[in-house]
Formats: C-alpha cells, structure tokens, sequence
C-alpha cells in the first residue's frame, strides 16, 4: 500500500497538524513560506467557510485564509 | 539631492511607514501626521501615494505611508512600489531617510519577517510595535529592550489610538537619522541542500532567524479570555456567522440605497431652488440656458453622489477597521471565485446595486489588481438606482398585470426582477470569460490575513470617507460636469426661431387630424384632444417649444439617424434620441422621453408620460410604438447597456487608463443591443 501524502486542504476542522513542506516554487509557494507555512511549523485548522472553501488556519499567532487549491500544495504531517 | 544634507537641522526630514496590512499602519499615520496633505496615485501605477507632514522639536517631518506589504521580495505592483521607495527608484518620490516599520504586537512572527528584511535596506530603522495595548489586554508582555539589542535598531511601544508612546518614537526618529543604518541581520546558510528558488529559502531561514530573535522574549501569561474571542467564535459560526453577515451586508446596502435617499433630494432641492433664483436673476437667453440647464444641473449630477460615496466609505472604514472586511470577503470568496473574481469583489458588487460609483471605488479594497479590474468591469452590470424608474414605468405601463401560477405574484413584478437577475447573470458570464481568456495568467495567491477584532478608530474612518468623496469630486466631478454640459449643448443647440415655429404648426396639425381619426379607440382620441388642448395653455405651448428645440437640436437628428439601428429592437426614432440623450445618466431617459413627447420633464414621474407612451403611435403604419416587447427590450438594453458618462469616468479615474471605460462602454452596448434585439424579436415572433 502506498504511502498516502496528507496535504493541508484534507485536514478536518479543529486538526491542528505539522507542516512537511510546500510544493511547487512559483510565487503561491514563495508567498505561502513568507506568511509563515514554513517547514516544522504548527498549524491549526480553524474552520471553513460556508461554502467549504477558503480555509481559515491558525499559524504562528495569527489567523490566515488560503483556498483549498493552495492548501492542497502544504504537505503536512500529524502534529 | 537629500543625502549630502542628511542631520542638518534646516533640512526636511522624510521617513517611510512600511508595514503589512492590518497593523495599524494608517492609525499610526493619522495619529502622526493628521490629515495627509496628498493622496493619489504614483504614476503609471493604480498604487495609492499618501503623503503627510508634521513637525517635532522643530524638524519638518514629510511621512510617506507605503503600501502595505508582506515582503520585500515584491510580488503585485503595491509591493514593488514599496520596494522602489525604499531604494530610492521611485521617480517624483525622495529615497527615505528614516524608515519606521510598523510591527503589530499581537503577531509578531509574522511581522518581524518584513521588519528583518528592513535591515538590509542600508537606511536607518525604527521598530513601531503597534496594537501594543491590545496585546497587554491579552495578557502579552514584550521585553522591547533586548528586541531592541537583538534588532540593532529602537523598537517602540505604541498605542496610537490612545496616543501612547507617540512622543518616543517622534524622538527615535529625529535620533535615527542622525545614526546609520543597523547591521543587516544574516540569515544563517541552509544545512541541507535545497532546490527552492532563492526567495523560499530566504523565507524559511528567515523564520529560523525570526524564531531566536524572539527566543525568551515574548511572555504570555494565561491567556485571559475576551469579549472578541466570544464575538468571533459567533461571527465565524458558519449558522450565526452567515446570518450576521446577511444582516451587515443588508445594512450596507440600505444604508447607500435608502439612507442616502433624503440627503440626496435634499442636494436635488438645493440645486433646483438654486437654479430658480438664478432663473429669475439672469436676463432669458443663452448664457442663462447654459449657467441654468448647462453648468448647475451638472454640478447637481455630480454632487448627488456624494452621500452614496461617503456612506459606503464610511461603512468599509468601520468594517475594516474591526476587521469584518476579511471576513466578508472569506464568507463570500467561493461564490465569487467560481466566475473569476474573488471574495472581495463582493462588495463593490453588492454596493453597485444602489450605485456604480460607489462600487466601483470601493473595489480599491481589492489588492490583486486583475481582480480589482474584473470586478471593476462588471461592477456596471449590476442593476443600479437609475435603472429603477425606467424599470417601474414600462414594468407598470406595458407589462400586463396578469398573476403567475400564484395569484400574489404578478407578471410585472417578475419582469422587475428578471431584470436584476439579468444583470447579476450577464456579470457572472463576463467576469467567467474574461478570466479565461483575456485575463488569463499564472495562478495568483490568495492568502489573506484575518485580523483580529478591534475597535474602528474614529479618526481614521472619517478620513477615509473624507478622503473618497474628496478625491471623486476633485478628479472625477469636473470631467462629469464637462461631459454633462456637452450633452445639453447637443441637445438644445442649433436653434432657430422659425423651425420651432414650423415644427409646433406640425405637431399642431398632426394632433388636429387625428383626433377626429374614427379608426382610433376611444382612449387614444381623449389622449390627443387633450394634448391638442395643452397647445393653447401657455405651460403646452412652452413644453411643445421645448419639445421642438430637442427634437431639432444635434442629439434629435442624431436620433434619426441611429433609427436604422434601432429600428430591429422595436424602437422609433425617439426612443434612439432618449437612449442617446442619456449617455450623461440613465434616469434621464424619462426627462428626454418627456421632452419629446411635448411634456413638461418634470412629468417624467407622473402617469401624463406613461398615458402618452401608450397613446404613441408609428407615422408610417399607425401601429402602437409601445408594446410588450418594445417595453421589455427597452428595459434588457438599459439593464445591460453603459449610459452612465458618470461610471465610464471613474473607470478611467481608477484604473488610470482610458483604455478601460472604452472596453466597458463598447461590451456593455454590444451586449444591450443584442440582449433588446433578441427580446423584441423572440416577443414579436411569440405574439406577446
């Protein structure tokens, strides 16, 4: 059985999870590490909007909002 | 030209706020500086340039509040004008002396990164940590000395909106530039090799670093809870969160739609009593035509929006401030994101359905700049005030009044808001295809900050809507009101007595012999006898003179000669004169209308209008002009169509291009006359 890759846009609300890495080195992925998703970082993921999309996580202190399809680029690991 | 000054006293000193959005920045700007003394644009960009000034211990200060940024590695055109400031490669802009960053206490991770950044720009540095009190309410304490020490430059507490801490950094700025730059702080080499473009490496070494400076710096006790965590954990709730946020976007919307109503008849009632008195006190002729009609009906139509802007600024203001704005637009980014804009399109578009204007400068809230320009591009389709009377009189007049399925619903009610939705759909297909082809581009980064809760600071509120209704009528009122007198002058000029004369003895004529006309109904011949009869009062001559004046005037023959045009969506040449006679506004339809069916304009808002649409008939085959898919297709072209020169020249003012208010005026016309072609032809061919 393959090892599945856990990314962020997976994680239930109210998981609070580690970040493995980001995918991709275009400025979504730059922008991503500059606000703060960098590797070992806790994250918590707060909850989503009524429409299931963006996500709201928590991460060093402050809130931030991303879309699934960025999300879908942080590989995470169980906190 | 600064530098070799540079410490002298006599010397202007400039110092740059640089800091990510949500830190307080413009609170601290207006606490320093009050009023700026400039806002604008830097050229070429659609990046806002503010600019203030104070004095301190006797050192002219010039402050210049950047936009605000994340990063110094610049992604989006706010950024990269930050960047060029700061190294001095902004054209028009002096490079720096000093600059403050403004760090938000409560987040301080995150806003070290662009202040460590700052440490490498070779300028003298002052840390601002703003919010200061609201992390102490927290229970946060921030041992700012040793940040300081690890920082290499001052870090200084403040709380803007209660002033404190003010004084220290107005003295830490006056100490900074007479010091040098602090000692850039080295990000420490990777230990493994990476294959990520410098810019992430840089990030992720960058929290490394961020991560020791505040090793044993931060103190929070048991953090104590707040009556802002309860507020969010209600406003976040996705039941009660969604009902709030209905109940605030309604309050927006009748707040510019229904609150600015009286303030804006009262403006109506200032400019009519005015335009009276000045009536009465000029000598008849030209010149009182153009002050009277020309220049002071143009000013009104200018002023009139005043109370929409400053309302809906007012109201951006305080949900921004209390950090509401964020979240508005996360409720909503899903809907938006599906067509191509974005959840802070949202309301702009909401506010577009009491006005354009409003909407359209509110999308300066919007960052993303391809965003800003789609919703701005759409923002028009949505159906605004102006739409409304030309709406309710055809809804009323031609739509038969026959229930659907439900005996309480009627036809001309659906039709009402068929017409809305048409607006709300035709937006969502625009903004879908032009995302995908025109706009198409690498994927942008939606990551948006949710700030915490806070109070809105009064100050900067008021500046805001200040600022907004300021910068419409300084650089858009004067081209409307140019734009406005042009129109009237077409509509009223060439003159002359004798055809005037001619075309009243036609209409006369006309009148005369068909009201004796057995072949009409009833209703139809009491119409014309009555219009016949108004010609022999002195308010029926007058308004038949008028009438003639227009009908004769460049915008009248204009009118005929578009006929061939208009002729496929059911309209006679009249109807193509109105059309075009509200290029300056769409509600001027009904006045034009008036005019031209020999009416006071003032009778646009009365039934004598709609009973004479309905008596109206074709010259050449005597059939009525008005029916059913006249009226619809009347209405689809004003739903879709751009005459508002009022809406064309605030796209031009806010995206600083031309270029734009062409692209909307052109699509939106196409769009209107193939959406009244297809409704009159499908309603001729069902026998509506």
């Amino acid at each position: 059985m393959a090892v599945a890759v856990t990314t962020l846009d997976d994680v239930g609300a109210g998981e609070t999870v580690q970040v493995a890495d980001i995918q991709g080195d275009d400025g979504v992925a730059i922008r991503l590490l500059e606000m703060g998703l960098t590797p070992g970082i806790a994250v918590r993921v707060v909850g989503r909007a009524p429409f299931g999309d963006p996500l709201e996580l928590e991460v060093r202190g402050y809130r931030l909002s991303i879309r699934r399809a960025e999300a879908a680029r942080v590989i995470v690991d169980a906190a | 030209m600064e530098q070799p000054s540079r410490g002298t006293d006599l010397e202007r000193l400039t110092v740059a706020l640089l800091g990510n959005p949500n830190t307080g920045k413009s609170t601290l700007f207006t606490a320093l500086a009050g009023i700026p003394t400039r806002v604008g644009n830097y050229p070429g960009v659609t990046v806002e340039e503010k600019l203030g000034r104070l004095t301190h211990r006797g050192r002219a200060i010039d402050l210049i509040d950047l936009p605000g940024t994340y990063s110094l590695a610049p992604q989006g055109p706010d950024e990269r004008v930050a960047v060029d400031v700061l190294r001095g490669g902004q054209a028009g802009v002096p490079r720096p002396d000093v600059v403050i960053v403004v760090a938000d206490a409560t987040n301080l991770q995150r806003n070290l990164f662009l202040a460590t950044q700052a440490t490498e720009l070779g300028l003298p540095l002052v840390v601002a940590l703003t919010l200061f009190d609201i992390g102490r309410r927290r229970g946060r304490s921030i041992d700012t000395c040793e940040l300081s020490r690890r920082l290499g430059c001052p870090v200084i507490p403040v709380a803007a909106p209660l002033g404190e801490g003010l004084a220290d950094l107005k003295d830490a700025m006056l100490a900074a530039s007479e010091g040098g730059p602090p000692t850039p702080l080295a990000l420490e080499p990777s230990r493994i090799a990476d294959h990520r473009p410098a810019a992430a490496r840089d990030a992720i070494r960058r929290y490394a670093l961020i991560d020791r400076l505040l090793a044993g710096i931060i103190r929070d006790d048991a953090v104590r809870r707040l009556p802002e965590d309860r507020i969010d954990r209600l406003l976040t709730h996705r039941f009660w969160g969604t009902l709030s946020f209905a109940a605030v976007m309604l309050a927006l919307f009748s707040s510019i739609f229904w609150l600015a109503a009286p303030l804006m008849d009262l403006i109506s009632a200032g400019i009519d009593a005015l335009s009276e008195r000045l009536a009465t006190a000029l000598p008849p002729g030209a010149v009182r035509d153009l002050v009277v009609d020309g220049v002071l009906a143009g000013i009104g139509g200018v002023v009139v929006f005043v109370p929409q802007i400053a309302l809906l600024f007012l109201f951006i203001a305080i949900l921004e401030g209390c950090g509401y704005l964020a979240r508005a637009a996360y409720l909503m980014d899903r809907l938006l994101v599906g067509v191509g804009l974005s959840g802070k399109s949202f309301i702009p578009l909401l506010s577009s359905f009491a006005c354009a204007i409003p909407g359209i400068m509110a999308a300066r809230t919007i960052e993303n700049r391809r965003d800003r320009l789609l919703t701005i591009l759409v923002a028009p389709l949505m159906s605004c005030s102006a739409r409304l009377p030309v709406y309710l009189l055809l809804c009323g007049a031609f739509v038969p009044d026959v229930a659907v399925g439900i005996s309480w619903l009627r036809l001309p009610a659906v039709v009402l808001a068929g017409m809305y939705a048409l607006g709300v759909l035709v937006a969502a297909a625009v903004a879908w295809a032009v995302s995908r082809t025109i706009f198409r581009g690498p994927p942008q980064p939606f990551v948006m900050e949710l700030p915490g809760w806070r109070w809105p600071q009064a100050a900067v509120v008021l500046e805001r809507a200040r600022e907004a209704v300021w910068s419409f009528l300084k650089n858009a009122g004067t081209l409307i009101l140019a734009v406005s007198v042009v129109v009237w002058a077409v509509s009223t000029y060439p003159q002359s007595e004798p055809r005037i004369a001619a075309d009243v003895a036609a209409e006369r004529a006309s009148l005369a012999a068909r009201v004796t006309d057995a072949g009409l109904p009833e209703a139809d011949r009491e119409e014309l006898a009555e219009e016949l009869a108004a010609l022999d009062t002195p308010a029926g001559l007058e308004a038949a003179r008028r009438g003639a004046i227009q009908r004769g005037s460049i915008l009248g023959r204009a009118g005929r000669f578009v006929e061939p045009l208009v002729r496929p969506l059911g309209w006679d040449w009249k109807l193509g004169c109105a059309a075009i006679a509200s290029f300056p506004a769409r509600e001027v339809v009904l006045g034009t209308l008036s005019v031209l069916y020999n009416l006071p304009p003032e009778e646009a808002e009365g039934t004598a209008l709609e009973r004479r649409l309905k008596a109206a008939r074709w010259a050449d085959t005597g059939k009525r002009v008005f029916t059913l898919p006249v009226a619809l297709s009347i209405m689809v072209f004003f739903a879709l169509c751009a005459q508002c020169a009022s809406t064309l020249v605030v796209i031009g003012r806010e995206t600083q291009s031309w270029l734009w208010p062409v692209v909307t005026f052109t699509y939106m016309t196409v769009l209107a006359w193939l959406g009244a072609f297809a409704t009159y032809q499908f309603g001729t061919r069902l026998g509506w």
